[in-house]
């Protein structure tokens, strides 16, 4: 599945490309916006069952990320982790209307799932044999993509639009293998943070 | 024309290996017998089996169910069977994304297992794809949320915990599985206790939240219990979990919930105003005890003032009481507290119990003893089952058990054992003690006798034989003996059955066939089958008891009867008879011959008796005992005649005879010789006679024929030399064809008359005399007499074998006696002078040399 699951990211990461591009709001692209069959009726209640999944999951994930970096990330956590971070995830605004909240929340899952693409890439080299963590990374991953599918799927059929802009991540490439540990430290930190607040949002 | 018909064969196999009807065919068939190459004009069978190939149907009932954190299978019915290879893709996809097909196994075309967990709360959709040669055919698509397929992991970790402060109280924990992060869970806790198989449900509603421990109330203390649990989605949609591990803990201590079974036995044996009192008790089921008794308290009281406590481990304890009355307390203890007192009273000794339960009866049920009862009118405090195992073998040892008041029906809660034999005691227990026991019998499983009687014969009479047979011990038994049966048969005969009642011990057969050999067998039959005891035959006696005797005795007291008649009349008549048998002999020394002869100087007085036996000097006389035997008597006259005229021929014959021996007289060869036989010859070699007395018969005058042996060689008077006299003589005797020949007589008619029985010669016999003139006269009137009647008379019998050969045949014995008795009364009666009458010497006769 994993190969397969990689096609929503390559088509989140068009509309983010889009979005980068277009430098602006997001534009509904009528033209592109169809699906393979309609969106369940309970589509907002599975986002917001999907989102309360990746929160109940964000802190476990972030826990057994800086256990499985080893020190001195376990006893710095915070420093390492929680202080000045350079993977600033998008901006969410819980007091916007639903398709404003939805088109935002799909930015932000673009923006981390690409992040925890990166994060599953370096940590496939940096901790090969954690296949706790490469598990959870995976299920949150598979998470994020299904909510994803949700989201653009009610976007596509509530509200018509086929794409969204969206501006890159950090890049993370190059860095040592300190920088990038730190980095999905920080990364997962800000994760679990904004997911907390994107579940109370919805 | 061979390699014709193989190619018809062969191209039958073509054809069968076409396409048929738009159907593949694959080669197929065969023929038997087996042959590459058919004769012609053989039979063959040519078998071929056509499978037909077919498109896939299209897959119906599709579903899946995903499990937590492992996996997703889809399952699917994938219709008819194709004959042909027939792939199955599970496909599935997002609604803006499609994941990878799900390949069928060949060996399971009827589902798919994803390897992945798929994503909760995004809806999926799912639909089979079949296709073979022939075709392909899609199923209906299904689209769900895996989460409501969802087979969550079991919770783990379960663990149970005691309450000190409740003992029917358990506390649960446990973990959730991780799906319980995202997703509410409903539970299903079940518990048993350690010894059940059955499982206890908690209420779902108590359960239908997501949670991680509970408390199960109102178990029983100090009970072993085991749980385990399970959760699923809470609205129902999805499946349930595995059960969980089971775990299990035990409750608390509580005070005993009841008192224990208490019962007593008092010894029989009284030693000095005491008796040994041994009281008894059960130990508490755990669900009573709750929890471990550490002791008994037993409180004997006597007269409300005096105490005496004891606290036992056992479950038994022997005091000894006086005569007295007692009241008994038991408790028991646990770590808790202590139960009730169970109290029972032991009665003085001169106690009569009484009011025993009523209808008592056992019976089996459920494969358990049930016992049954009216209780008595009394109030009963409790009741007491006691039961024991009867056997011949081992002593009744009870086991006992304890009923409230209020029970009339209970089973016995013992080890009870099939087929054998109980004696179950219900004792209703009062207030002032134990009633009167009351006992019945039963078994919990009755079977046939383990063996059968042994019958044997008790009397064997001539038609009917007594069998009896002892009852069958208990130990055999294995039930209730209902009846018996006996088998009986002759040897070759048909076997003939009788039932007997279980209570009888012996039976008659009736009807036998005397002197016959019987096998007997017989059986005792219980409610679930018989067994036959060992084969006993006996013989019917040819003869009844006492039929022999019936016989025997009645003949042998007539026999005996008759002897004894028969020897009183002998007895009575013993002179006739001697007269008959042992006829007196005159001495003929005594003789009057010897008195009248003129030469011989009288020595003997033959008128009196005293004077014939006073001489006993026989040396020079021998004595020929006369008998006269003859069938019938003769009239008086007839007789006298008859012997006159026989003591006429005699007297000639014998004398001639013995005078021809004694005397050697030649005159007489013709008399003496001719038809006579070797013994009156040898008696005339042998015995010399000179006189032949005759005794005499009855009143007649008889004709004296008294031989005296002569120790003279002078020749015999002219007399015996005279032939008219001889010739007179002849005559008589040829006219029965017969020459006289007997010189003297004998007893037996049957015996010859030439018998040489010297017996008839040793008994002296009196002679007595006669007047010559009467001899003469009859002695003629004799020989007109013989010639004239016929000598084969039988009533002349005797008296012709005395006088002729002719009628010397044999006569009976009957005959002859009664001739003798007539003959012995004659002579008693006339006396000796009258039958017994000296030999006369006719003219011519010739005197004693």
């Amino acid at each position: 599945m994993a190969p397969f699951f990689w096609l929503p990211g390559i088509l989140s990461l068009l509309l983010v490309l889009h979005w980068e591009h277009g430098a602006g709001s997001p534009t509904p692209d009528k033209a592109t916006c169809t699906t393979d069959h309609p969106c369940p009726s309970n589509l907002m209640t599975q986002i917001k069952n999907q989102l309360e999944q990746l929160n109940s999951t964000a802190n476990t994930l972030f826990v057994l990320y800086y256990t499985a970096q080893g020190e001195p990330f376990p006893s710095e956590v915070d420093k390492l982790c929680g202080g000045h971070d350079l993977t600033n995830f998008p901006p969410f605004h819980a007091e916007g209307t639903e398709k404003d909240k939805l088109v935002e929340l799909y930015r932000i899952i673009a923006y981390f799932n690409i992040s925890l693409g990166n994060i599953m890439e370096d940590q496939k080299t940096l901790n090969p044999n954690d296949q706790n963590l490469h598990s959870k990374l995976s299920s949150t991953a598979d998470t994020v993509r299904g909510l994803l599918n949700n989201v653009l799927c009610h976007l596509c059929n509530e509200y018509n639009m086929g794409h969204v802009d969206m501006s890159f991540g950090p890049d993370i490439s190059g860095n040592d293998i300190f920088h990038k540990k730190k980095l999905g430290c920080q990364c997962l930190f800000n994760y679990k943070q904004v997911i907390a607040e994107l579940t109370q949002a919805f | 024309m061979l390699t014709l018909w193989t190619r018809v064969v062969q191209a039958a196999f073509i054809f069968l290996t076409t396409e048929s009807i738009g159907v593949l065919l694959d080669p197929c068939g065969h023929i038997s017998p087996e042959s590459p190459v058919v004769q012609l004009g053989s039979n063959f069978t040519a078998v071929c089996v056509l499978k037909e190939k077919l498109p896939p149907e299209k897959p119906k009932n599709l579903n899946c169910i995903v499990n937590e954190e492992k996996n997703m299978m889809c399952q699917w019915d994938p219709g008819r069977k194709t004959y042909l290879e027939t792939n199955y893709t599970l496909k599935s996809e997002w609604a803006t994304e499609k994941f990878a097909d799900c390949k069928a196994q060949r060996d399971t075309p009827n589902s798919c297992t994803l390897d992945y967990s798929p994503v909760y709360f995004v809806n999926i959709e799912v639909w089979v794809e079949a296709e073979n040669a022939l075709g392909n055919i899609t199923s209906d698509h299904i689209n769900f949320d895996p989460i409501d397929k969802v087979k969550p992991n079991p919770p783990h970790n379960l663990s149970v915990r005691s309450s000190e402060e409740l003992s029917s109280i358990l506390k649960l924990a446990w973990i959730n599985p991780s799906i319980k992060s995202f997703l509410r869970l409903k539970y299903s806790i079940q518990y048993r206790t350690k010894d059940a198989s059955t499982w206890s449900q908690i209420p779902p509603e108590d359960t239908s939240s997501t949670r991680s421990s509970f408390t199960v109330q109102d178990l029983k203390p100090f009970t072993e219990y085991v749980f385990r649990i399970r959760c699923m989605k809470e609205d129902g949609k999805g499946f349930w979990s595995d059960w969980s591990e089971e775990a299990s803990g035990i409750t608390y201590e509580a005070r005993p919930s009841k008192e224990p079974s208490f019962w007593y036995k008092i010894d029989p044996s009284h030693t000095h105003g005491y008796r040994p009192v041994k009281l008894i008790w059960k130990t508490l089921p755990p669900f009573e005890a709750n929890g471990k008794i550490l002791d008994y308290e037993v409180t004997l009281t006597r007269w409300k003032s005096h105490f005496q406590n004891y606290r036992v481990n056992d479950t038994k304890l022997t005091v000894n009481l006086t005569n007295d009355r007692y009241i008994a307390t038991l408790t028991a203890r646990n770590l808790v507290g202590r139960s009730d007192a169970s109290v029972l009273t032991i009665p003085a000794c001169d106690f009569r119990a009484a009011h025993p339960v009523m209808d008592l009866k056992a019976f089996p049920k459920d494969n358990k003893l049930w016992v049954e009862w009216t209780a008595p009118t009394e109030s009963v405090n409790k009741y007491i089952l006691e039961w024991c195992v009867l056997s011949d073998k081992s002593p009744c040892i009870p086991d006992w058990q304890q009923e409230d008041g209020t029970v009339h029906l209970t089973y016995l809660r013992g080890n009870l054992m099939e087929s054998k034999c109980y004696l179950i005691t219900v004792t209703p227990v009062y207030a002032d003690g134990p009633g009167s026991p009351e006992s019945v019998r039963a078994y919990l499983k009755q079977a046939a006798p383990s063996k059968g009687p042994t019958v044997r014969t008790k009397k064997v009479g001539k038609n009917e034989a007594v069998l009896e047979w002892d009852q069958l011990p208990v130990d055999v038994q294995n039930g209730f003996i209902r009846n018996y049966t006996i088998l009986y048969k002759t040897a070759f005969g048909n076997e003939t059955a009788v039932n007997v009642d279980s209570s009888h011990t012996e039976y008659t057969l009736s009807s036998l066939t005397s002197d016959t050999l019987y096998m007997v067998r017989m059986a005792a039959y219980t409610d679930e089958g018989g067994m036959y005891g060992p084969d006993f035959t006996f013989t019917t006696p040819k003869f009844a008891q006492g039929e022999i005797e019936a016989i025997v005795v009645p003949v042998c007291l007539a026999f005996l009867l008759t002897t004894l008649l028969g020897v009183l009349f002998c007895f009575n008549k013993r002179d006739l008879i001697k007269k008959h048998i042992w006829p007196n002999v005159p001495d003929p020394s005594k003789s009057h011959i010897a008195q009248w002869s003129p030469h011989t100087p009288l020595r003997h007085n033959f008128n009196s008796k005293d004077q014939m036996y006073s001489d006993g000097n026989f040396t020079d006389v021998s004595v020929v005992e006369i008998e006269v035997n003859d069938k019938k008597p003769f009239p008086e006259d007839l007789k006298s005649m008859d012997l006159f005229k026989k003591e006429k021929n005699s007297t000639e014959g014998h004398s001639s005879g013995i005078g021809g021996s004694s005397c050697m007289s030649s005159s007489r060869p013709s008399i003496s010789s001719g038809d006579e036989n070797e013994s009156g010859q040898n008696t005339l070699s042998t015995v010399q006679y000179s006189t032949v007395v005759h005794s005499g018969y009855r009143h007649q005058v008889p004709p004296v024929q008294v031989f005296s042996r002569s120790e003279s060689t002078q020749p015999l008077l002219d007399s015996e030399e005279r032939p008219e006299d001889l010739q007179l003589v002849d005559n008589v005797d040829s006219g029965d064809g017969v020459l006289p020949r007997q010189q003297y007589f004998k007893q037996n008619c049957s015996q010859h008359e030439t018998s040489q029985d010297i017996s008839h010669f040793e008994r002296p016999k009196q002679v007595s005399s006669v007047n010559e003139e009467d001899f003469v006269r009859l002695k003629q009137q004799q020989i007109s007499d013989h010639i004239s009647q016929s000598c084969g008379s039988e009533q002349m019998k005797m008296f012709q074998e005395i006088s002729t050969a002719a009628v010397f045949g044999p006569g009976t014995e009957g005959e002859v006696e009664r001739f003798e008795t007539v003959e012995m009364e004659a002579a008693i009666d006339e006396g000796m002078p009258k039958s017994y009458l000296p030999q006369t010497v006719r003219q011519g006769g010739y005197v004693p040399q």
